[in-house]
C-alpha cells in the first residue's frame, strides 16, 4: 500500500484530481470539506512527493493556486485503489 | 508502516467512486455557445436564400456580420466569464474546447475569405461539417445527445445533397439549428 494515499484527505484530492487538468485550491477544500490548513498540509505532502504539481499565479489580482496530477501521482492512484479493492476480496 | 483495515479500504473506496461519479457530472459542455452559434450559423444560408428569391432585400445581407460577429462577442465574453468562476477545468472540457474553436474558426476563415471558392451552399456546407465534428467529437466521449445532434447534422448534409438547389439552404439550416443549436439547448436543460 503507498502509505501517503492511506490518508483519506490526500486520497480524496488526487480522486478529485484525477479528471481534471487543473482544479483550484478553494474548490478543493469545498469538494472534500476540510479546512485550508488541513488540506494545505496534506496537499505540501503531494507535491513533495510528485504526485502533484503546484501553480500559482494572479486572477484578477486574486491569488490562485491550483493543482494538477502527474503522471507518478496517476500511477500511484491506480496501483493503491487496485490493492484497496484487492484487500476488499480477500476478506469477503 | 501505517495499516488500513477492511472497514477504512471499503471507505476510501466508497469515497473514491463518489468523487469519480460526481467529477463525471461536472462536465460542463458550455451548451448556451451551441445554441449561439446553431442559431447564428443556421440564419446565414437563410438569409442568403431569401435575398436570391427577393422576399428579403439585398441589404438584409449586412446583417449577417452582425449576427456572426454578435455569436463572436458572445462567445468571447461567455468563455471570460466562465473561466473567472470556473474552480476547475475538466481534461475533457479543454479538448473539446479546443476543438469547437478550432474548427468554427476554421469554418468561419472559409465563409468569410474564402467565398470565391466555397460560393453559396458550399460554405453553409462547411459550417455544418464544422458543427459535426464538434458534436461527434463530443460524442466520443459518452455523450449521447451530442452523437445524436452529430447524426442529425450529417443526415441534413446528405438530404440537402439530394435536395433541389432552392431547398438547400433551408435543408442545412434545419440541420444546425435541430443538431447543433438542440443539443446546446438539451446541455442547458439536462444541467439545470
Amino acid at each position: 500500500m503507498d502509505e501517503l494515499l492511506l490518508s483519506k484527505v490526500r486520497l480524496g484530492v488526487v480522486a478529485e484530481l484525477l479528471g481534471f487538468d487543473w482544479v483550484a485550491f478553494s474548490e478543493l477544500v469545498r469538494a472534500l470539506n476540510v479546512s485550508n490548513g488541513n488540506l494545505g498540509a496534506h496537499v505540501s505532502k503531494l507535491v513533495e512527493a510528485g504526485y502533484v504539481d503546484e501553480e500559482k499565479s494572479f486572477v484578477n489580482r486574486r491569488p490562485l493556486t491550483r493543482y494538477r496530477l502527474t503522471k507518478r501521482g496517476r500511477e500511484a492512484f491506480a496501483t493503491h485503489v487496485s490493492q484497496l479493492q484487492s484487500l476488499l476480496q480477500g476478506v469477503t | 508502516m501505517e495499516r488500513i483495515d477492511a472497514a477504512a479500504a471499503r471507505d476510501h473506496i466508497e469515497m473514491v467512486d463518489r468523487i469519480l461519479a460526481e467529477s463525471h457530472q461536472r462536465l460542463c459542455s458550455g451548451g448556451e455557445h451551441f445554441v449561439v452559434w446553431g442559431i447564428g450559423s443556421a440564419y446565414v444560408p437563410v438569409i442568403f436564400a431569401l435575398v436570391n428569391v427577393g422576399i428579403a432585400p439585398s441589404a438584409a445581407l449586412w446583417s449577417v456580420p452582425i449576427v456572426l460577429a454578435a455569436c463572436a462577442v458572445f462567445s468571447i465574453l461567455r468563455s471570460r466569464l466562465t473561466r473567472s468562476m470556473l474552480q476547475r477545468s475538466s481534461l475533457v472540457q479543454r479538448e473539446f474546447f479546443n476543438v469547437l474553436w478550432l474548427t468554427l474558426g476554421l469554418a468561419f476563415v472559409v465563409n468569410v475569405a474564402v467565398y470565391r471558392i466555397f460560393s453559396g451552399a458550399a460554405a453553409a456546407a462547411i459550417w455544418s461539417v464544422a458543427e459535426a465534428i464538434v458534436l461527434l467529437y463530443i460524442g466520443m466521449h459518452g455523450n449521447r445527445r451530442a452523437q445524436i445532434g452529430g447524426v442529425l447534422i450529417v443526415v441534413s448534409l446528405i438530404v440537402a445533397n439530394f435536395a433541389p438547389p432552392a431547398v438547400v439552404p433551408y435543408v442545412l439550416s434545419c440541420g444546425m439549428l435541430v443538431g447543433y443549436a438542440g443539443f446546446g439547448a438539451s446541455e442547458l436543460l439536462a444541467r439545470d
